[in-house]
């Protein structure tokens, strides 16, 4: 499972990014997507596209954490939203590991299939795991807990008297929290 | 009505001729696009790109006869009252593209009339120039039958439709047979792939532009490409057991007045097709209308004998006779009251491949005409044949049919001898149900079809028949009957068949407006009749076709229904079942799902402009990979359009990969835009190249772009204003650019 995770402003600029994989079943935190390394802008254009979703969840639900709203079957990336009292959205996307067998008809993915190893071995034992299935109460669950941990954190970035709003947020520290979190939950 | 003045003012532009570097140095042409938008109407008529036909516009619309233009209903809505209003103001103009697809889907599933001719007829025929016989000449008529046909449906309600049609299929010639599935399964797809490739080719000149009919007030209307490549593949299918859409529901037995011994002849030729060489397969119902015509020649014979002959053809074969009155004369362009033949509409990818040399390319030049009285006859003749003989016969079966057939199975007793059937107890069937299963035993597994008569094939027939006479409620109800039956007897292909057009006669039919829940049962319909068709049968066409279906009826559908649609087309994606180019068209068509959807009213959200966006950007980067600079641009000025909304009013995108892409994109299908032109615009192409190493410094591209997209929150800001002032907007844009 590889995440990719955002914070945006309300006017839609990234404040912060982040992409790492699963750290659960032996996973090595290393973020592997589907698409070729050339092509990483997939990733922000699919979370770009969810914002339509978000845009219209936000007003059908009264929570903060908006569960899974979007699906991009073609990668079959998962986009988990969270809601922030200020207008910030957290988007998470979420894409299970290609499985053994598809990735031997996709030759484009060989080098990445070759560094999973023993990854994907393990993924598919742990079928009920967080990473193998994205849509499972499971995954919600943990995905849940990861939002509100780095809501937290997320609050006590902003409000530093160095921070304005709207601004990138570059701290060393949030960032490393972020990974904890993901490290923990995901 | 569109008036034949509209098609005349398609043609180039003078100022857009290739020497003119001026349009040359844009990446978006404003020229091109608002040349093309003229011509929508024309386009809409004559949907293939690449013939403009002035003289058949011009020529048919003097005909006496009401909506007499072969194709002019054919393009409005199918239901009357649209049909009436849809062309009247503007803002309604916009439910034109998904009505006239829709109306597309329906004219596609038509009845099929076999044409058997004499060899004297035939020999007529071929004088004023149809080598094929008198098939060839009436094939084109029958695509549009003039003015309303009145179908009554089970119930007992008549509908007038103005858009119905007939195929006429040659039963001497090959056409019923089934491709043979050893020629390679996908081989049909290939040739909608070559068919699409051709098209491109031939349209791909410096005037590629004008082949995208959009931005009618903002509501890009379906491109033709796209219009084109669903025509094909809806006319694949030839006759196959597992449905009978192309199996003839009547065939027409034409004699001429050379013939010396009429009557013998026409005996003969009935004998040919009920037991002769002319057999049709044995999947097929054998028991068809037979109509007989007896061609006139107006030039050389005597009315009064064929008057004569065909009152003594009336008396022995009944109402279903027609003379039709020909002149046997060549007509060449030059005669006073010359008419061009119209193009055939629904030819298959291999006709289109293989069949007449580039018919499309010069119509001038190998265009068939015919005097006007005879295109009269002809069209009197078709009218005549459909409404009183063809429309009628089909009525009555489905009426016979449901009530020997139908009701039993319907009623609870039906239900119960089918559940007692399948489950081996007792009943009259018994003794067939040793299979596993409780298979009906009526399912001839070696051959993989069943007999004609048995109650399963009927049903069927009878479906079809409700379907092809647009009874959808009727149609849905008995395919829904049929689904289990087909699953106990694992005859798969028509289990695939069944849910898929039981899903498609849901869709359709206009009072079942769905509730979500309806929705939900569609998509699994759909999903069970891709598995059957694809993983069962490996049949990839008709798997393209049910996920085509899909989308572009969810599609029309409108609401949330968008979002399946998109989904079933990203699934036709997925599948690989789409070429290379028809990857392009399906991408334009997701974005164009997406692009339907209507934000909440009132308010800012609920549409799903970014999603539409970036589906246009991918379509423009295949586009590009393809090689068709000109595909790509319009793709890419489409994205430029949808994403006006949810962009700043600077048009920077605020993630910096997707401004790196789209910049990039940008760039390239401007350079290979004007490579591609090969114009002598050096100085400019010059400076495109200095774009490109300033590429890296992305401030100075960026404001670039910021130009670029400054007017768009412009002209799509409001949907109401009139064309003109977008043309102003245009012409400002242009301005910035330049300067």
């Amino acid at each position: 499972m590889s995440y990719y995770f955002t914070i945006l402003s309300p006017t839609d600029v990234p404040l912060f990014n982040i992409a790492f994989g699963t750290s659960k079943s032996g996973g090595d935190g290393i973020a592997r997507f589907r698409f070729p390394d050339t092509a990483q802008y997939m990733n922000q254009f699919i979370i770009h596209s969810s914002l339509d979703v978000v845009e219209e969840a936000q007003w059908m639900n009264g929570n903060m954490y908006l569960k899974h709203i979007d699906t991009y079957p073609p990668a079959s990336a998962y986009i988990s939203a969270f809601l922030t009292p200020s207008g910030a959205r957290f988007l998470l996307l979420h894409q299970p590991p290609q499985l053994p067998s598809n990735s031997a008809g996709a030759g484009g993915s060989m080098s990445g299939s070759l560094l999973l190893g023993s990854g994907g071995g393990s993924s598919r034992a742990s079928a009920s795991s967080v990473a193998a299935n994205p849509t499972s109460p499971q995954t919600e669950e943990a995905v849940r807990q990861f939002m509100t941990e780095v809501y937290e954190n997320y609050v006590k970035t902003v409000m530093s008297p160095f921070y304005r709003q709207g601004m990138e947020i570059k701290s060393s520290v949030f960032r490393g929290r972020v990974t904890a979190a993901g490290r923990k939950w995901l | 009505m569109t008036s034949p003045g509209d098609a005349a003012p398609v043609k180039p532009p003078p100022s857009f001729s290739p020497g003119v570097p001026r349009v040359a140095s844009k990446s978006r042409y404003p020229n091109q696009r608002r040349d093309s938008s003229p011509s929508l109407d024309a386009d809409l008529v004559d949907s293939r790109i690449r013939s403009p036909t002035p003289p058949l516009t011009a020529t048919t619309s003097d005909l006496p006869i009401r909506s007499a233009s072969p194709r002019a209903p054919s393009f409005r809505s199918s239901t009357p009252q649209l049909a009436r209003s849809s062309l009247g103001s503007p803002v309604e103009g916009r439910f034109d593209g998904a009505e006239e697809i829709r109306s597309l889907v329906i004219r596609s599933f038509s009845p099929v009339v076999g044409v058997y001719a004499s060899a004297d007829t035939d020999e007529l025929v071929r004088q004023k120039g149809f080598a094929g016989g008198f098939w060839e000449l009436i094939r084109p008529f029958g695509e549009n039958v003039t003015g309303k046909i009145v179908i009554r449906d089970s119930v007992g309600a008549s509908r007038g439709w103005e858009d119905y049609g007939v195929r006429f299929v040659d039963l001497a010639g090959n056409s019923l047979t089934p491709n043979d599935s050893s020629a390679g399964r996908s081989a049909p797809l290939a040739q909608v792939e070559d068919v699409l490739e051709k098209q491109l080719g031939s349209t791909d000149d410096p005037l590629g532009g004008s082949l995208r009919p959009k931005d009618f007030l903002n509501f890009p209307s379906t491109s033709p490409l796209y219009k084109v490549f669903l025509r094909q593949l809806l006319s694949i299918s030839s006759a196959t057991p597992h449905e009978t859409f192309r199996h003839p529901v009547a065939s027409v037995i034409a004699i001429s007045s050379r013939n010396t011994a009429p009557l013998e002849t026409l005996r003969q030729l009935y004998a040919d097709t009920s037991n002769g060489a002319r057999r049709l397969p044995d999947w097929c119902h054998s028991e068809y209308l037979r109509y007989y015509v007896l061609v006139h020649d107006e030039d050389r014979d005597d009315i009064a004998e064929s008057t004569k002959l065909f009152d003594q053809m009336k008396r022995h074969f009944g109402l279903h006779c027609h003379l039709l009155r020909l002149r046997s004369n060549q007509c060449v362009v030059t005669d006073d009251d010359s008419v061009q033949v119209p193009e055939c509409e629904w030819l298959s990818p291999t006709e289109r491949l293989y069949g007449r040399a580039e018919p499309l390319v010069d119509l001038d030049a190998n265009g068939f005409y015919l005097f006007d009285s005879d295109i009269m006859a002809i069209k009197a003749f078709i009218r005549e044949l459909v409404a009183q003989s063809v429309i009628p016969f089909m009525e009555n079966r489905v009426a016979v049919w449901n009530d020997q057939v139908a009701a039993r199975r319907r009623g609870i007793s039906g239900r119960f001898m089918s559940m007692s059937r399948r489950w081996a107890g007792f009943g009259s069937s018994s003794r067939s149900s040793l299979m596993a299963g409780g298979a009906s035993g009526n399912y001839d597994v070696a051959h993989g079809y069943y007999k004609p008569d048995v109650p399963e094939a009927v049903l069927r027939k009878m479906a079809d028949f409700a379907f092809m006479l647009r009874d959808w409620k009727l149609s849905a109800s008995t395919y829904e009957l049929l689904r289990s039956d087909y699953a106990n007897d694992k005859a798969w292909k028509y289990h695939a068949g069944a849910y898929e057009m039981c899903a498609v006669s849901m869709l359709l039919n206009p009072s079942a407006m769905g509730t979500k829940m309806k929705l939900d049962g569609i998509d699994q319909m759909f999903d069970t009749a891709c598995y059957s068709y694809l993983t069962r049968c490996s049949d990839a066409p008709n798997a393209l076709r049910c996920l085509t279906l899909a989308m572009e009826l969810l599609k029309s559908r409108g609401g949330s229904a968008v979002e399946s649609a998109a989904r079933w087309a990203m699934r036709a994606m997925d599948l690989g079942l789409v070429g290379s180019i028809s990857q392009g068209l399906f991408s334009e068509r997701v974005s164009a799902c997406y692009a339907a959807r209507a934000p909440v009213s009132g308010m800012k959200w609920g549409s799903r402009h970014r999603k539409a966006g970036m589906w246009s950007v991918f379509a423009a980067d295949i586009w590009l990979r393809l090689g068709k600079p000109s595909l790509a641009s319009a793709a890419l000025e489409e994205a430029e359009r949808l994403y006006a909304d949810v962009l700043d009013a600077d048009g920077r995108f605020p993630m910096p990969e997707m401004q790196t892409f789209i910049d990039n994109l940008r760039h390239a299908v401007k350079v290979e835009y004007l490579e591609a032109r090969g114009l002598d615009t050096r100085d400019d192409s010059v400076t495109a190249e200095a774009l490109g190493t300033e590429e890296t410094s992305e401030k100075l591209d960026g404001r670039m772009n910021r130009k670029s997209l400054i007017a768009n929150p412009l002209d799509s800001g409001g949907l109401g204003p009139a064309q003109g002032t977008r043309d102003n907007d245009n012409a400002a844009n242009d301005d910035f650019e330049r300067a």
